[in-house]
């Protein structure tokens, strides 16, 4: 009974722009681990073969440092790998791939479907129909010769492809490398592994999008998995098992404060969340004076438990509170100066807003000073 | 505040206990010469004051080379109804005693107090220095710093404005400056005065465009990588389908066919060429075969041709022959013509000849005459002029001579005359035949006569009678008379004459004599000028000449009567064309008779010529020959018709093969094949160059290093940003500081104007002073001057400075705060009538304010009427 992993997009060689250089080299990190990841659990599963629909690598001129460890990453499951070449790493006439070749970093069990055809795992009962990408676009799908393509009998006939399914995703997504819905019936496949879609997702019983194994972006749906495909004989509906590859969640909240109990809420969400996160806010409403600290502090907490955490407050007005004007003994000139900022800031002045809080951090500076 | 009494000991030169009391509420006048202690009175208050009691920073305070003094000030002053004495002694006794009212505050706790009323600090160690001072830095003026008002105004500055507070009843924000320092501070980290950024945020800036170069860069390279890789694609493909097709093998075969058509060809056009050869040789004996006939056919014709030569040579000797007597003739005709016009001239010369002899002769026949006649009339003038000479020896006279005879007979008679008038007149009437004698002379008849002299009449028979002329002059002219005839008479005899009239005829016959003989000697002269002798001679010879032309034309022969007489000059011109003639007739005679010995010449080689022509055309070898060449003609010119119709056929075979377009495509195949080899060859080696070069860029990691610059570059984008929105905050915040700060300021500022415009009015009436923002008197207008307070004169700004202060202590007493003012020997840059004015300021300030003016010159300010306070009076 043949069992194969199905994974896709490791977009490797990626860098994370939107993170302090720190956080951004421990996302990376995670995506090599992901793959060693990977390799385990091809071994607890058992898996006969592991399936990589395209995007292996991030772009074609990858250092040779990302290469090697790539294929590093994959010495920890000895069984036959199958990569396929997609978009962003497609076999030109020169190509990431065959700069991994002259390197010589692609081990024995590695296969590199760098032709259309077939690649025949006899011992493991798989044929792999393979649709690889030989230039950066097409617009023709790239998987129709399956039909034509004659493979031993006995093997399961398993499709490899990257690309949009036609009519699935919206339109804007990919319009090229588009692949027919019905690719697998019509080619005869018991299953067609595809790579593109980030997220884990199932276009029918027999294909299946495997999604990137550690989610990179905030608005991925359900990334971070690998399928475990088993088909019991050629002709039979495979059993598709979702797991959990990836190590940090990605979170991207959006939130308006306009009552003390808001802000007490969202901290209390920001403590649910498990230390492997990477959390990007933005905030808009209102916050007082002493919100703000309670705010402050959260993040600054945050910031030490979390992979990330960033937060946008330049929509958040910040309204001070009789108390909290008391509080800083803003008197003359000064107490005026506060007032004209916070006329200011509901004229939805950021920089009012700004100076309104370096004001306040200013005075409760001088009266922690004066108070010791 | 009013101070009341001062007391110092052990200070300086007051060693010995000194008190000034009886201070006045307003104006108090100290004066003192230099060094009597009047500047030690001022020190003495400062120090009570402004110097900590415990400071060890007051050796000035100590007697000269007294170390056991303890220099102590004791003041008593009243400050709102209450009596405050303030007791301090300082170095050897170190104290500090204060008693308000009934309230004692003593060390730390009295020196705070009095900061505090007074509004000023202490030194946080040694001695204190003018930025402590505050308010009373600004009352209190130190000798010669009157002027110097802008660093007071400072020190005193927040004290002033808390004291100016309660007066507008503000709250000037307590700290507020240090707030708005400390945004000026972080706004500098972020932005230069002017607003640029700076620091981090510039550098920011700047690394944010070297990103995005780095980057721009990075996707200029990448493209030309994929542009590459395509390119590596494409070659490739190209590459494998020509090593699979080897289109040039095509080419090569089908080269070799036309290589070998071009061979055939080839041998075609050799054997052309040798037919082509071998009919130019037929073409050539041909050629030669009709040279030898034309030769052979040539012989008649010249046989021909020479006779008719032989003919004309002929012809032209008979015809020269026939011409010889015709020419003989015209020479003879011409020599007789010639001849004949030579005699003409000859007998043309003789006549000329004789005509001109015979004209001498005539010539000369008339010259002989004339000279002839001239010698006879010669002759004749010579002897008139001869006779005119012997009538002029016959009659010569002095003309002189018989002018003064003519005037002596005048006078004579005009005396004769006188004579008679007064002479006796004796007349006489006689009978005929009667006489008397008068003197002598016998009287008859009847007449008369003067009687001059004594007379006597002898009557014959009667007696005589004595006549005595009576007159007084008779006598004289009686002698006169005689004179006069004595010299007519010896005039008349000295020429000769009897009278006058003799004398005058004689002249006359003298000078036509005279006349005569110029004459004749002129006419002589025209006929003879060198005289008679040369005429004889001349004459003669004319007759010798005469003789001899007379014999030459004698001897001249008679010219022959028949000849006609010709000019000279026509028979010399009719000689000339006989001449001429003769010549031509001569010359064309001797062209003939070389003409005709030519004729000859060639008559007899023409005759040579034919002969020999005739011979050899007659001979029987020539007719061999003509024969043969007929036969040899006829045999070339059947082969060559059969050469050239083989030649014609050939050619065509040549023509249709088309040899040039053959040799055309065998290059065109040959660079066929050059060029896809080559274009093979190129391909194969672009595709290794763009697999090494690939491989280089490919190790490089473009897309990573990309990815990582554009990572770099977000970052930087977000920490430009935050600066960004941190510079706009505190930008925007330290606006607002300042403009509310000064816009409080602004309402400090009204009070102030108000007591500086009081006394302002009173110095420069037209002048206005304006307070800044730090209550300072700045800008300055007079008229049409405008400036700044400190761009005046030092007597003008220390009268500023001192009306400025006045101004401030009108201020602080309104603000319930002390206003004591020390005035140090100041105004000593004031002229007379500023001085005044002056004067009167203070004096209306004084009702306000207490003042104490130290000076060393009481005599400037006895009229400002308080009475002076004499230091050494007082000592």
């Amino acid at each position: 009974m043949p069992r194969f992993l199905h994974t896709a997009d490791w977009q490797m060689g990626r860098s994370y722009s939107r993170f302090d250089i720190e956080d951004g080299a421990a996302l990376v990190e995670a995506r090599f681990a992901g793959i060693e990841k990977l390799a385990q659990l091809a071994n607890e599963h058992q898996c006969d073969a592991v399936l990589v629909a395209g995007d292996v690598f991030d772009a074609q001129t990858v250092s040779d440092r990302t290469i090697r460890r790539v294929f590093n990453a994959t010495k920890g499951f000895s069984g036959p790998w199958v990569m396929l070449p997609g978009n962003h790493d497609a076999a030109l006439a020169e190509s990431v791939w065959t700069r991994a070749l002259r390197l010589g970093a692609v081990p024995d069990n590695v296969h590199l479907a760098l032709q259309p055809g077939v690649v025949a795992l006899e011992s493991q009962g798989l044929a792999i129909l393979c649709a690889p990408l030989t230039q950066r676009h097409t617009y023709g799908d790239l998987t129709e010769p399956f039909s034509h393509y004659e493979t031993p009998n006995g093997l399961l006939r398993i499709g490899l492809a990257h690309g949009s399914v036609q009519g699935l995703l919206s339109d804007d997504i990919d319009a090229t490398n588009p692949i027919a819905p019905d690719r697998a019936e019509v080619s005869r496949l018991d299953y067609l592994a595809l790579g593109d879609w980030h997220g884990t997702k199932q276009v029918n019983e027999r294909t299946w999008y495997a999604g990137t194994h550690e989610a990179e972006r905030f608005r991925n749906n359900d990334a971070g998995n690998a399928l475990i495909v088993e088909i019991a004989a050629p002709g039979a509906v495979p059993s598709v098992t979702r797991v959990p590859t990836g190590k940090y969640q990605w979170h991207q909240w959006r939130e308006t404060l306009t009552v003390e109990s808001d802000l007490a809420e969202l901290l209390k969400r920001l403590e649910a969340l498990p230390d492997a996160s990477v959390v990007d806010l933005r905030l808009d409403g209102a916050i007082t004076l002493a919100g703000e600290d309670r705010l402050l502090d959260a993040l600054s907490v945050a910031e030490a438990r979390f992979r990330s955490i960033q937060c946008d407050r330049s929509n958040l007005q910040l309204e001070p509170t009789e108390d909290d004007i008391a509080a800083l003994h803003a008197d003359g000139y000064v107490g005026e100066v506060i007032a004209e900022l916070r006329q200011q800031q509901e004229l939805q002045s950021e920089e009012a807003r700004d100076a309104l809080a370096i004001l306040a951090g200013l005075l409760k500076e001088r009266e922690q000073e004066a108070g010791q | 505040m009013k101070l009341q009494s001062l007391r110092i000991e052990q200070l300086r030169q007051f060693r010995n206990p000194f008190v000034l009391n009886n201070l006045q509420p307003g104006l108090n006048l100290i004066h003192g010469p230099n060094e009597s202690g009047k500047s030690t009175l001022v020190r003495a208050i400062r120090a009570a004051f402004f110097e900590r009691y415990r400071s060890t920073a007051v050796d000035d305070l100590r007697p000269w080379g007294d170390s056991a003094a303890a220099p102590a000030v004791t003041l008593e002053f009243e400050h709102q109804g209450e009596a405050w004495r303030l007791t301090k002694s300082f170095l050897q006794r170190k104290r500090c005693d204060l008693i308000v009212g009934t309230q004692s505050f003593s060390e730390d706790d009295a020196e705070e107090k009095l900061a505090e009323l007074l509004g000023y600090q202490y030194p946080k160690r040694g001695a204190s220095k003018s930025e402590h001072w505050g308010i009373p830095g600004l009352l209190w003026v130190e000798q010669g710093t009157g002027q110097d008002l802008e660093q007071s105004v400072e020190h005193a500055g927040d004290h002033l404005k808390s004291a100016l507070n309660s007066l507008v009843g503000e709250v000037a924000s307590s700290g507020g400056d240090e707030v708005i320092e400390a945004v000026r501070a972080q706004r500098h980290q972020l932005l230069t005065a002017t607003g640029k950024p700076r620091g981090e945020y510039a550098q920011l800036d700047k690394d944010r465009l070297e990103a995005e170069q780095v980057i721009a860069e990075l996707k200029e390279r990448i493209l030309r990588y994929q542009e590459q890789v395509d390119r590596l694609g494409k070659l490739t493909r190209e590459y494998e389908r020509t090593e699979a097709e080897r289109p040039w093998e095509d080419a090569q075969r089908q080269l070799e066919e036309t290589r070998v058509r071009y061979q055939q060809v080839q041998q075609l056009e050799q054997a052309q060429a040798q037919e082509k050869a071998t009919f130019d040789q037929l073409q050539q004996s041909r050629r030669l075969l009709e040279q030898n006939k034309e030769h052979q056919e040539n012989l008649s014709r010249q046989l021909a041709a020479r006779k008719v030569e032989l003919d004309k040579a002929q012809t032209e000797v008979q015809r020269l022959e026939l011409q010889a007597p015709a020419q003989a003739e015209r020479i003879r005709e011409a020599k007789a013509s010639y001849e004949k016009a030579d005699q003409q001239v000859k007998q043309a010369r003789l006549i000329e000849a004789r005509t001109r002899l015979a004209q001498d002769v005539q010539r000369l026949e008339l010259r002989f005459q004339q000279l002839t006649q001239n010698l006879a009339k010669a002759r004749d003038y010579q002897q008139q002029l001869e006779q005119a000479r012997q009538q002029a020896r016959d009659n010569r006279i002095d003309a002189a001579a018989v002018q003064r005879l003519k005037i002596a007979e005048r006078q004579l008679d005009e005396e004769t005359i006188r004579s008679s008038a007064i002479a006796t007149r004796l007349s006489w009437n006689l009978e005929p035949a009667c006489s008397v004698a008068l003197n002598g002379d016998v009287l008859q008849g009847q007449g008369e006569q003067q009687l001059l002299e004594e007379s006597s009449v002898e009557i014959p028979g009667v007696g005589t009678l004595g006549i005595t002329p009576g007159g007084e002059s008779l006598a004289s002219t009686r002698r006169k008379l005689d004179a006069l005839q004595q010299s007519v008479a010896e005039l008349r005899g000295t020429l000769g004459v009897d009278s006058v009239v003799a004398a005058e005829a004689k002249l006359s016959a003298f000078e036509k004599a005279g006349r005569a003989q110029q004459h004749a000697e002129e006419l002589l002269r025209s006929v003879a000028p060198a005289g008679i002798d040369p005429l004889e001679i001349e004459q003669r010879e004319a007759e010798s000449e005469l003789e001899n032309a007379k014999i030459k034309l004698s001897a001249t022969p008679e010219p022959d009567a028949a000849a006609q007489g010709l000019e000279l000059a026509e028979a010399e011109a009719a000689l000339d064309r006989a001449a001429a003639a003769l010549t031509t007739a001569e010359a064309q005679d001797q062209k003939h008779r070389t003409a005709m010995m030519s004729a000859q010449q060639a008559q007899d080689t023409a005759q040579a010529e034919w002969q020999r022509l005739a011979d050899e055309e007659q001979s029987p070898e020539r007719q061999q020959q003509l024969k043969q060449i007929a036969d040899e003609m006829l045999g070339i010119a059947q082969k060559a018709k059969s050469l050239e119709d083989s030649i014609e056929r050939r050619s065509r075979e040549i023509l249709e093969a088309r040899p040039d377009l053959l040799k055309q495509d065998i290059e065109r195949y040959q660079s066929t094949i050059n060029n896809l080899r080559q274009t093979h060859e190129a391909r194969g080696r672009e595709l290794r160059d763009i697999k090494v070069r690939l491989e280089a860029w490919g190790a490089e990691g473009l897309d990573e290093q990309l990815n990582e610059q554009e990572a770099e570059l977000e970052r930087c984008n977000r920490r430009y940003l935050e600066l960004h929105r941190r510079a706009q905050a505190l930008d925007l915040l330290l606006k607002l500081l300042t403009e509310k700060r000064q816009a409080l300021t602004r309402r400090l500022q009204a009070p102030l104007q108000k007591h500086l415009d009081h006394y302002l009015s009173v110095l420069f009436p037209q002048a206005t002073l304006e307070v800044d923002e730090q209550l300072r008197p700045g800008a300055f207008t007079r008229g049409n001057e405008l400036g700044q307070v400190t761009e005046l004169s030092f007597g003008a700004r220390e009268q500023m400075g001192l009306i400025s202060r006045l101004a401030y202590a009108d201020l602080l007493r309104e603000a319930g705060r002390p206003t004591l003012i020390i005035l140090d020997d100041t105004l000593v840059h004031s002229d007379q009538e500023r001085l005044d004015d002056m004067k009167r300021i203070l004096f209306d300030a004084a009702t306000r304010h207490q003042i104490l003016l130290f000076t060393c010159h009481p005599e400037k300010w006895q009229d400002l009427g308080v009475p002076p306070v004499d230091i050494q009076a007082l000592k």
